[in-house]
């Protein structure tokens, strides 16, 4: 356990550190590229530099990344002048209902979908399920949020995560608005996560079924229904939730593509905006908050797994 | 009566496209109650298989003709079968780690039959629970324990007190040995003959490994290449076996008491996708005739609960 | 997880043709392959020729209608083929250069050099692909060729270790033993023994490669990372939402640029399973199942040995 942990603390401190150097190794001089002056005067451009420092040797720079690091600086964000700090935190806030929404949808439909097509393996109802899973594995993300978007042109909001315009300042109005808007978005998050999931455990169900302890339980008389749910699906969640669990941390890139289709106010759209407008802070910013979520959601999965398993001991 | 008797047992796989393997070719034999039956032979020569068809346990890729009666009812049918599985007939497989659910504690996987056949109380189920595991021969507690937690001969014992806690009348143990060292073996003969005579347990003692047959069992079953070489009470086959294949399995055992040399059997066992013309082992038999490989040889009863298949059944072997 | 393989194209061939879901992926793969491959032959209008108005809907002319420039989307949709299968395979094939070689390395020589490959292999699948590829593309500027490497760097990692953990067990192999003890270097070894092992896994991997690399495309593109000169299905997709396809309704400058890409991960997805279920034959046993086994009626079924004489 603590061994694992202390990998996950390494890993951050790796990442932070990538974090830095790979706006300051990368080709083309990171200021000209990405600030958001790209004309800009020599002097402004000496001035930027020394404003973040970036005069100094890049020994220098890292320790002074890394001291503002701990205080929780994050620099200011070129296109607002507010801390990086609050607008990413902002935007975790936001993004985290409806995100979750989705994923627990997405679980709950997928784990399903797979326990079924396992059960009809070999017929027609197995193989309708398997192959919607996949359909909407494949598709492109932005693309399902572009189509839901036109099906419900309409009757539901196409943008934003709430109303401007809401008359009713009530909390009640409020929430259900927020909630409106958040249908769509969620929606595609589920459709487009459940297919993995599905596959997975379907796989997961099959591997479990065909193991010497179905036998047993069979020859003990017991009924299929009881058979899959006590000994076959308790079995199969176990590499099915780590598996789940691992995914989250990469469900940032949906949440990227669906957030900039629906202007959901989210971290994801933080990021692209950062990238559309060079605000290099920002975008370091975002980076580093989404590559600390997915190593959280690895230790996350490790231990939930070392939890669920009797065979591993500590 | 027979407690169970099995009657021309054919069973097919289906391979994938379109082949099929006849793992089990007209198998008939019966068990009586209390007796003490081995089904002996090589891997591979459809054992397993026909213990898996006497309580309907075969996969989808399966077919099977033919008759398993227990008292008087076919149990080649999913829903006959499971009424009297455990209830009737256990199951012992070889203790290897995955006969049991590695993530649930013994102790709940042996109550579980009880509390699903005989609506007992959980509590009265778990007391039950811990009288098997001593009946064998382990400490209660350790059914406090998950799988991985118990040496492979505990493993065994636990095993055998699961399948004994619907009082069966039939004990099938498929190969409940091959895995263990040769002392713990011993010992579980030992507890398995006990526990058949105080019990007056059925027995069906599948295995490859002859000298334990011949330690616990009355009577043996010999198959080869999916069908009955020889059928018979065990001293019978050993001192005068009707089939060259009795005779040479027996030669092929390695015995400590014995100092002749051991023998193994040239060539190997046939394939089972294609029909087989004649006898079975004639590629293989010592003694084979011109019959042997153009007609099958028929069953001779060579005394009252004794046949084999062999055309020189009867006399000279 | 290995099985000892024939290994090499033929039995590959055998193994397509022979299942189902294989079949119809390569069947389906080609058909693409074939479009894209031809698609300036074979597409029925120009890119640049204004047929008609801004997203005029399908008629029988243009069965997939116009965009917003008056073009003709089938043949757009042809050019996207063409430019996101070629970024698509070259992307796989980068990574699988790459990974397959971080993977043989690794494998083989084992000791500090799998160490050193492994953590940085781990390091890799930590960082957050997207986010990854778009502050590189973001930097780095866009053209074909940068895209085609960022996409390679998202995929490379999980053939490495898929190749590591095959080349491990291949090593250990009489045969490979045999090689060394007879003098054998390890790059003759590694060429004449692992490869083929490996190669049908590889092989499936990389037609699995293809299709995250096209999905991949997809998503960069769409977030204005792409070639701005190359028009990829994912760049159609950019467009209509950028020129607000959207709400015009025009839902033919959408739905067909996505369907491709579906169409071409699905089989490539049919052909990266029917290989991986060649090489690992899972049970074809499920020991549950509504269906049980069949009982034959006696009267259709005479069994094969001859009843002799009782």
């Amino acid at each position: 356990m603590l061994k694992r942990l202390v990998f996950a603390v390494a890993t951050v401190f790796v990442a932070t550190t990538l974090n830095f150097f790979l706006f300051r190794v990368l080709p083309g001089d990171a200021i000209r590229n990405l600030a958001r002056v790209p004309h800009a005067s020599p002097q402004l451009q000496a001035e930027l530099r020394k404003q973040f420092g970036l005069d100094k040797s890049p020994w220098e720079q890292y320790l002074l990344y890394l001291r503002q690091l701990l205080h929780g600086n994050l620099g200011i964000s070129f296109a607002d002048q507010k801390p990086v700090i609050d607008n990413v935190m902002q935007a975790l806030v936001n993004t985290l209902p409806m995100v979750l929404v989705g994923t627990v949808l997405a679980i709950v439909i997928g784990i399903a979908t797979g326990v079924i097509a396992a059960w009809w393996r070999g017929s027609w109802k197995g193989s309708v399920g398997t192959s919607t899973a996949i359909f909407f594995y494949a598709v492109p993300t932005q693309w399902l949020a572009l189509v839901l978007l036109i099906a419900f042109a309409g009757v539901l909001p196409s943008h934003g995560m709430s109303d401007p315009y809401l008359l009713d300042d009530s909390w009640t109005a409020h929430t259900l608005d927020v909630g409106r808007h958040m249908l769509l978005p969620s929606l595609t998050l589920a459709l487009t996560l459940y297919g993995e999931y599905a596959l997975i455990t379907r796989s997961a169900m099959l591997e479990t079924l065909g193991e010497d302890y179905v036998l047993t339980a069979r020859a003990k008389g017991l009924r299929p229904r009881v058979i899959v749910r006590r000994h076959a699906l308790r079995n199969a969640m176990l590499p099915v939730t780590t598996l789940i669990a691992l995914s989250l941390g990469y469900l940032v890139a949906g949440a990227i593509l669906i957030e900039t289709v629906f202007s959901w106010p989210g971290i994801g759209f933080a990021a692209y905006q950062a990238v559309i407008q060079r605000d290099y802070p920002m975008l370091q910013g975002t980076f580093l908050v989404l590559t600390v979520s997915v190593i959280f959601f690895n230790l996350l999965a490790d231990l939930l797994y070392a939890w669920l398993d009797p065979r591993i001991s500590e | 009566m027979s407690l169970l008797q099995v009657r021309d047992l054919n069973v097919w796989y289906s391979l994938g496209e379109g082949g099929e393997n006849h793992a089990v070719r007209d198998l008939s034999f019966s068990l009586d109650p209390g007796q003490r039956l081995g089904l002996v032979g090589e891997s591979g020569c459809g054992k397993t298989t026909a213990l898996l068809a006497l309580m309907a346990l075969l996969p989808p890729t399966a077919s099977v003709s033919g008759e398993v009666l227990f008292e008087g009812e076919n149990l080649l049918n999913e829903d006959i079968a499971r009424g009297h599985r455990w209830r009737d007939i256990a199951l012992v497989f070889q203790g290897a780690m995955n006969a049991f659910n590695p993530v649930r504690r013994i102790e709940d996987q042996l109550i579980e039959p009880m509390l699903v056949h005989k609506s007992v109380a959980a509590d009265a189920a778990r007391n039950r629970a811990r009288e098997l595991l001593e009946m064998v021969g382990i400490t209660a507690s350790a059914g406090r324990r998950y799988p991985h937690e118990l040496s492979g001969g505990m493993r065994q014992r636990a095993m055998l007190a699961m399948a004994l806690a619907c009082d069966p009348k039939i004990l099938i143990a498929d190969e409940p040995t091959t895995a263990l060292d040769s002392m713990v073996q011993a010992q579980i003969l030992q507890l398995v003959s006990k526990l058949s005579d105080e019990l007056g347990l059925a027995l069906l003692l599948v295995t490859h490994d002859l000298p334990v047959v011949s330690q616990v069992c009355s009577q043996a079953v010999v198959m080869y290449a999916g069908a009955l070489a020889e059928s018979g009470p065990v001293a019978d086959l050993y001192h005068r076996p009707q089939h060259p294949y009795t005779r040479l399995l027996y030669a092929a055992t390695p015995d400590l008491h014995d100092d002749r040399s051991v023998v193994s059997i040239p060539g190997v066992p046939p394939r089972l996708d294609h029909p087989i013309t004649g006898c079975a082992f004639a590629p293989r038999c010592d003694v084979a005739l011109a019959e042997c490989t153009t007609s099958s040889p028929p069953t001779v009863q060579v005394e009252p609960g004794w046949t084999s298949a062999c055309w020189r059944a009867g006399g000279a072997q | 997880m290995s099985t000892p393989t024939s290994g090499g194209a033929s039995w590959l061939a055998r193994v397509l043709w022979r299942s189902t879901s294989g079949r119809m992926g390569v069947i389906l793969l080609g058909i693409f392959v074939v479009l894209a491959v031809f698609s300036p032959i074979l597409r029925p209008y120009g890119l640049d020729e204004r047929v008609g108005g801004v997203y005029d809907p399908p008629s029988l002319a243009h069965p997939l209608g116009l965009d917003d420039g008056g073009i003709d989307m089938l043949s757009l949709l042809m050019e996207g083929g063409r430019m996101s299968l070629t970024v698509g395979f070259a992307a796989a094939l980068v990574a699988m250069v790459i990974g397959g070689g971080i993977g043989i390395a690794a494998g083989y020589f084992g000791g500090w050099v799998d160490t050193v490959l492994m953590r940085i292999t781990d390091y890799f699948l930590v960082i957050p692909s997207l986010p990854l590829a778009i502050v590189i593309a973001a930097v780095w500027g866009p053209s074909l060729s940068h895209l085609i490497v960022v996409i390679a760097l998202l995929l490379w990692t999980s053939t490495a270790r898929l190749i590591r953990a095959e080349v491990r067990s291949v090593r250990e192999r009489v045969y490979v033993a045999r090689a060394r003890a007879l003098g054998a270097g390890h790059g003759r070894i590694i060429l004449r023994h692992v490869l083929p092992q490996i190669g049908p896994l590889l092989v499936a991997n990389t037609v699995l490669s293809v299709a995250s690399a096209i999905f991949d495309e997809s998503a960069l593109a769409f977030l204005g990372l792409g070639d701005p000169t190359a028009i990829t299905w994912g760049k159609i997709i950019e467009l209509a939402f950028l020129r607000t396809a959207v709400t015009a309704g025009a839902w033919w400058a959408v739905v067909p640029a996505g369907l491709c890409v579906a169409m071409v991960i699905v089989a490539c997805f049919w052909i990266g399973q029917a290989v991986e279920d060649a090489l690992n034959p899972r049970l074809a046993v499920a020991h549950l199942s509504p269906r049980t086994f069949a009982v034959r009626t006696i009267t259709g079924r005479v069994s094969p040995s001859d009843k002799g004489a009782s």
